[in-house]
């Protein structure tokens, strides 16, 4: 019954379709749509996931990688939808999501030092041990 | 929530230190130093951070003297992606590489100081 009632509404001559423009933020005002702007979709995940990098920089420096590869990746992609249609975002979002990125590489290098400085030791005292068997031994034995 | 977000102010307002007596004997062993018996860029973030609660600035600063810049950079990105300060990001930045500067001259102060084991 409802559908038979509804039907015809939408039967009912439907409003002209108006020209869509492709660009969904005309420019106003020679470009300057002020009223228009949004912020970039990615902009404080990519500020939050590099600030997150530096804390985990302690772990065995895996933990820290992934926030900053993330953030990374992310604001590749927010930059490039900027530089696409500037006009239509706002610059303090821009602002954040470069802050975002300088940390997240900084955040990489640290945490790839860190990572590095892991594995020289890591050798460092394989090494060491390997070279004294007596050391070794005592060391299984307290092992068990 | 409010009740309970209350609740845990006063009791680490108190005078009593149960909550701060239970995580100095529960705080998380770091991985590196249980494998390597070594000191890590982050090791001493936990005591520092205990101290600081206790009210005692000089000892978190000797433990970990990037405590204090991180909780200011959190709390400031927290109010900066509120509220949206003119210079915000800029000052974010600068505040991540003083935090990054200052955890390695700590780390390498350690080494030469013989203070990580």
């Amino acid at each position: 019954m409802s559908e038979e009632q509804l039907e015809p509404q939408e039967n009912q001559p439907q409003p002209t379709p108006q020209p869509t423009s492709q660009n969904p933020f005309p420019p106003q005002n020679g470009g300057f749509g002020y009223g228009m702007q949004q912020s970039l979709p990615n902009a404080t995940v990519v500020l939050v996931l590099g600030i997150l990098s530096i804390v985990f920089c302690c772990c065995y420096g895996i933990l820290g990688l992934i926030p900053a590869i993330i953030a990374l990746v992310l604001s590749k992609k927010d930059r490039a939808l900027y530089e696409m249609n500037p006009t239509a975002y706002t610059l303090s979002s821009y602002k954040n999501l470069n802050a975002g990125r300088v940390c997240a590489i900084i955040g990489l290098i640290l945490n790839i030092l860190s990572l590095l400085y892991f594995v020289v030791i890591i050798i460092m005292f394989g090494t060491g041990i390997l070279s004294d068997p007596q050391k070794l031994q005592e060391m299984l034995k307290g092992m068990q | 929530m409010k009740g309970t977000i209350i609740l845990l102010a006063l009791f680490f307002l108190s005078e009593s230190k149960g909550v701060i007596n239970w995580l100095q004997n529960h705080l998380l062993l770091c991985p590196f130093k249980q494998t390597l018996g070594i000191d890590c860029p982050g090791c001493g973030i936990q005591r520092s951070i205990l101290e600081l609660v206790q009210g005692n600035f000089i000892a978190s600063f000797k433990l970990y003297p990037a405590t204090l810049p991180i909780i200011t950079l959190f709390i400031f990105t927290i109010v900066h992606l509120k509220f949206d300060f003119k210079n915000g990001a800029f000052f974010i930045k600068m505040l991540y590489i003083g935090i990054t500067l200052i955890i390695v001259i700590n780390y390498i102060y350690k080494i030469f100081t013989h203070q990580l084991i």
